[in-house]
């Protein structure tokens, strides 16, 4: 093994080249190029990697999920200066010894799939800590450049970056980029395929390079572990590398982790801690290598710091934060709900008119398409206004760097049930709508948080159960309907709460193991990369829900349509007498300790089950008796002329409410003085105060609507997703319980 | 020089990484993250209901609760 050849102006900084058998195989192999070479992009968190590889990659770029676990996968096969290239982006990594699904893909994928060329992306305004995954890189015997990121972040930061130093101290080419602004990209993709090579590993003790030496001289002859990764398990199996550990154990391995464990105790009779001596090795490196390519540091105020002390502000910070949270709330109705009015209503009534027109001889087929078809897609398509804005939202608060501050800020408060900071942002989307605060668990880095908020986080009162609330508010309780609303609020999160210290009790415990939270600088997101995120997981819900909540919107109204008495037709029974009905009839004595054991109260708590807000329409239908008015049929040209204008009418009401946003909110989230409807009035008589409350406390606990659970289930399991249905449905009826004979005893 | 454990330390004072607790529960990832020996630290900040503590170590800024906080020696 000979030393690295240095120019003179760059001191040996003791590293240690590898064997060249390995990367003549790899070049020869890309050279060969019968294929096209695979590259595989590797960097921590925070530095630019996505908006790095959108750059490169731009429109071919293909966004999927890893097999099995919930990890977005981003590849794009591309062409460079006329050659091809297979791009896969690894998700952020801030070491290969993986604490996070995140990480065991990045390692997995490396170890397995034998890249031709590994990108490292480095923050270079943080070099010491990215070089550390850079080193780890190094054991593993794959061609490697290196993509220096955020250059101009540094600069402003007073670093000066040497790239030409780092990349002879390194053995490795490295080139600068500032991926929010394409610089860069072309030169890295040549670096990569061109002069990607072995770089200069980590020359660790002697005691540890020797029994490492040992370990791989054992692999040799195994033709089951890839010769590429030979020095970096016997390092990982010498750090005590608990997955190495399980996964060299279940593939027969047990000679090596004898020879490991007698290399360990050998180690620690002589005072050798492996994992200690590897990471102050690797860091006493690190440090010597920023130094090289960073040789003038002067420290300067940044941005991050001067903003952070309004953000974490003692006082400040936590009232700022929940202000934040109001606006983007706020931002989501008043800019997506003329839209959800818009599909909704016009746009409906349009196509079950011309539907109804055209298929006026098929009755059934009509009745099919006007009764099942288009409300169930209409269903699915109200939806997506909402979610579109709160993923953007959502987005860049995760983007910019302020929902890490988020966390730290709550974290004090969600550690007294169970949880951590990070946690409370799943539960405060829920707010606005529970579909994306499923998929926001995904921030959470262990799986029993994920399911154990993705099981609470339906308790948080979403917006589409605001009108039920109103409408009952308005019948029952017309002086305090504001009091009545932030109360059902309140209990909700009280017991979201609650059942988060049971389930930790019980069936979820903590996995242990601290937290910790990183806070990254603050950054301006690109917008096409936001928008990207935000269109896609709202396409993908689009996706997953439509057949689920179809076939619910399909079978309930089967089920309305179908009579359950003799003498009636198909599909023009009245609701009573539908199988619905008499459902409906027979479930009910269920619901008369809570004091509305009634068929009409009952039913109309179904549909709630596809959309909340459907439980107010279903309550019209059935107690004032409306047809789902069968519009009128518009010709052709009169329809699309009233569409175009209704849509028209969106974009104006909802450019409009955008400086409303700011205004101060009105906490009268009760009546105004025309919801005194007919409906409130049918609702007066039929409950009294302490059923309508219990009623409305049923509603704001029973079920997460379909589209919640069919997120629930594609991102923890079918299982998950039915016990919390069946959970939160007892809940509520106790809930319900306790609440109706309290108050039927105070009201 | 003052031995201590960093939940002991205030926002503004700086200290040097001494040892981590063997049993620590982050033991790996703070070693990954740079608390290796002599590595410099400094408190930052106090999160707003007294817990965590923010702290930038290698530049890089992390937030550690108290009691992970217990099984860090450092030495001003």
């Amino acid at each position: 093994m000979t030393a690295p050849l240095l120019p003179p102006s760059v001191p040996d900084l003791g590293g240690l080249r590898l064997p060249d058998a390995a990367a003549c195989a790899v070049t020869v192999a890309r050279l060969q190029g019968a294929r096209e070479p695979r590259v595989v992009v590797v960097g921590n968190p925070n530095v630019g990697k996505t908006t790095l590889i959108n750059a490169v990659a731009g429109t071919r770029l293909k966004v999927g999920n890893w097999s099995g676990v919930t990890v977005e996968k981003r590849e794009a096969h591309l062409s460079h200066a006329g050659r091809r290239v297979h791009l896969l982006d690894l998700p952020g990594a801030y070491s290969l010894s993986p604490h996070t699904p995140e990480e065991l893909i990045a390692r997995t994928a490396l170890m397995d799939e034998a890249p031709d060329a590994v990108m490292n992306v480095l923050d270079a305004g943080n070099l010491e800590r990215n070089l550390y995954l850079t080193l780890q890189l190094m054991d593993f015997g794959l061609p490697v450049a290196v993509a220096l990121n955020l250059v101009d972040e540094a600069r402003d930061k007073g670093l000066t970056v040497d790239a030409p130093a780092l990349s002879r101290a390194l053995g490795v080419p490295v080139i600068e980029t500032v991926a929010s602004r394409s610089v860069g990209t072309a030169d890295l993709m040549s670096g990569v395929l061109d002069r990607a090579t072995l770089g200069v590993a980590v020359r660790y003790p002697a005691a540890i390079e020797e029994a490492a030496q040992d370990l791989t001289s054992c692999m040799s002859g195994l033709s089951t572990l890839p010769p590429h990764a030979h020095r970096y398990l016997a390092l990982a199996l010498l750090e005590g590398d608990p997955s190495v550990r399980g996964r060299l154990a279940a593939t027969g391995h047990q000679p090596l982790l004898e020879a490991a464990d007698a290399h360990l105790a050998a180690l620690e009779a002589r005072g050798l801690d492996p994992l200690i001596e590897i990471a102050e090795a690797r860091y006493a490196r690190a440090g010597d290598l920023a130094r090289v390519a960073v040789p003038q540091a002067q420290a300067r105020r940044t941005f991050s710091e001067r903003l952070d002390r309004l953000t974490l502000h003692p006082l400040l910070g936590i009232p700022l934060f929940l202000g934040l949270v109001l606006l983007v709330f706020r931002l989501t109705f008043s800019v997506a709900s003329p839209f959800v009015d818009l599909i909704g209503g016009p746009l409906q009534d349009i196509l079950s008119g011309w539907a109804s027109a055209g298929l006026a001889w098929f009755p059934l087929a009509r009745d099919l398409v006007v009764g099942a078809i288009i409300p169930g897609v209409g269903t699915v398509l109200s939806f997506l206004p909402t979610l579109l804005v709160l993923y953007l939202a959502m987005s860049f608060l995760e983007d910019s760097g302020y929902m890490a501050r988020a966390a730290f800020l709550m974290d004090r408060a969600m550690r007294s049930v169970g949880l951590d900071g990070r946690a409370f942002i799943p539960l405060i989307l829920g707010f606005g709508c529970n579909v994306p605060a499923v998929y926001a668990t995904r921030t959470l880095e262990r799986r029993s948080d994920r399911v154990l908020v993705s099981m609470i986080l339906p308790f948080m009162s979403c917006s589409a159960r605001l009108p039920v609330y109103v409408v009952f508010a308005a019948a029952l309780f017309p002086r305090s309907g504001s009091w009545l609303v932030w109360g059902l609020y309140v209990l909700g999160m009280a017991v979201a709460f609650l059942f988060a210290l049971v389930l930790r009790r019980t069936s979820l415990p903590a996995e242990g193991g601290g937290v910790l939270l990183e806070l990254p600088p603050y950054r301006f997101p690109a917008w096409r990369v936001l928008w990207k995120h935000a269109w896609r997981r709202t396409a993908s819900f689009a996706r997953r829900a439509r057949t689920t909540v179809m076939g619910t919107v399909a079978v309930v109204w089967l089920l309305l349509a179908l009579p359950a008495v003799s003498g009636q037709r198909f599909a023009t029974v009245p609701p009573q007498q539908s199988l619905f009905g008499v459902v409906s009839q027979a479930v009910s004595p269920i619901f008369a300790p809570l004091g509305f054991g009634n068929w009409q109260a009952t039913g109309a708590l179904v549909p709630g089950f596809i959309a909340k807000e459907v439980v107010v329409g279903t309550l019209g239908q059935i107690y004032l008796g409306e047809q789902a008015a069968a519009p009128a049929p518009l010709g052709l040209v009169a329809g699309i002329t009233q569409t175009l204008g209704a849509a028209w009418d969106a974009v104006k009401a909802s450019v409009s409410a955008l400086p409303t946003v700011l205004a101060l909110p009105s906490l009268s989230a009760g009546p105004s003085a025309d919801t005194q409807t007919p409906l409130a009035a049918a609702l007066a008589r039929a409950f009294t105060p302490a059923s309508g409350l219990a009623y409305l406390v049923f509603v704001l606990l029973y079920t997460p609507c379909i589209a919640t659970v069919g997120a629930m289930a594609q991102e923890h399991g079918r299982r998950v997703a039915w016990v919390t249905v069946a959970y939160q449905l007892a809940t509520a009826w106790v809930v319900g319980l306790i609440v109706y004979q309290i108050a039927s005893r105070v009201l | 020089m003052e031995e201590r454990t960093l939940d002991q330390l205030n926002p503004g004072d700086a200290a040097h990484v001494v040892s981590l607790d063997p049993r620590h529960p982050l033991r790996r990832r703070l070693l990954e993250l740079g608390f290796v020996r002599g590595a410099p630290v400094t408190v930052v900040r106090r999160a707003p209901m007294g817990d965590p503590l923010e702290l930038r170590v290698n530049g890089t800024d992390l937030a550690l609760r108290l009691a992970d906080l217990r099984g860090i020696r450092v030495r001003r």
